[in-house]
């Protein structure tokens, strides 16, 4: 009984911290760094804005992450399959995309 | 009709002005980079305050806050580098261009300075990205200062492509 207890936090403490992977990109010179990336179910994304102005992550209906700062950063776990073009609202010429399998 | 006018023939100056000058030096681009950057915070600043539309209005703050970022970036390369922004006639004229444009502006209200702002815009950010084309990259000697400009221009770009979607919306 104890056992499964505590079993049970293990997995509560694996969903807690996102069971799947982590990803950068990096947002620079106006560029996503990677443009396109490929991610599991479950994976974690992280951008992290190094231009010296605030960007935003956005998929029209999908997610968006309001404006990011200088040196800030935004996270997104992926939770749905699919294909997810966004771009940043601020320099729209600034694109990337996200396939979550 | 006669405010087109000047707007325009402020641009053939900045263009002739760019074109005949004798090529800048690292001193001189820093001074234009500065320059250019400054006058486009001192319109946005206007639009942040005098513009009727919420879309104009943020995109003057996004001016105010993307173009004193670039600044910063530059007067800290400046001074690493111990270059002292020279002035030079293409700043001149950047700056005479600016100070009509925001006199211009004071002067309106509504959508007519909503659209005048974003028109100016379109056209501000076209003639910066042909002077960082063909003066500023070319020219640049030291490549930290050439790596600056080349890394802010998609930002430019970014720019123009937002102030045409601007410019296309409020024209309805």
């Amino acid at each position: 009984m104890r056992i499964a207890a505590a079993l049970g936090l293990v997995l509560i403490a694996g969903f807690a911290h996102g069971a799947g992977t982590t990803h950068l990109v990096v947002m620079d010179g106006v560029k996503y760094e990677p443009a396109s990336l490929r991610v599991k179910r479950g994976d974690t994304i992280v951008w992290v804005n190094k231009d010296p102005f605030p960007h935003t992550v956005t998929a029209k209906g999908q997610f968006d992450s309001g404006s990011i700062g200088v040196d800030r950063r935004w996270t997104l776990v992926a939770r749905k399959a699919g294909h997810y073009a966004y771009l940043c609202t601020l320099h729209p010429n600034m694109q990337g995309s996200v396939d979550v399998e | 009709m006669k405010h087109r006018i000047a707007v325009v023939s402020g641009f053939l100056l900045l263009a002739a002005g760019v074109a005949c000058a004798q090529a800048p030096n690292d001193a001189q681009i820093a001074h234009i980079v500065v320059t250019a950057n400054q006058v486009d915070i001192d319109a946005g600043k206007l639009a942040e305050s005098k513009a009727s539309s919420s879309d104009v209005k943020a995109f003057g703050k996004q001016m105010v806050t993307d173009h004193s970022g670039v600044n910063q970036q530059a007067v800290a390369l400046a001074t690493k580098l111990k270059v002292t922004p020279e002035d030079n006639p293409t700043s001149q004229s950047l700056k005479t261009g600016g100070a009509e444009n925001v006199k211009k502006l004071s002067g309106l209200s509504g959508a007519a300075f909503d659209k005048a702002y974003v028109d100016h815009e379109v056209a501000y950010h076209e003639a910066v990205l042909a002077a960082i084309d063909k003066t500023l990259i070319p020219n640049a000697k030291n490549e930290e200062l050439k790596a600056l400009i080349v890394k802010v221009r998609p930002a430019f770009v970014g720019h123009l492509e937002h102030a045409k979607m601007i410019q296309a919306k409020i024209k309805g």
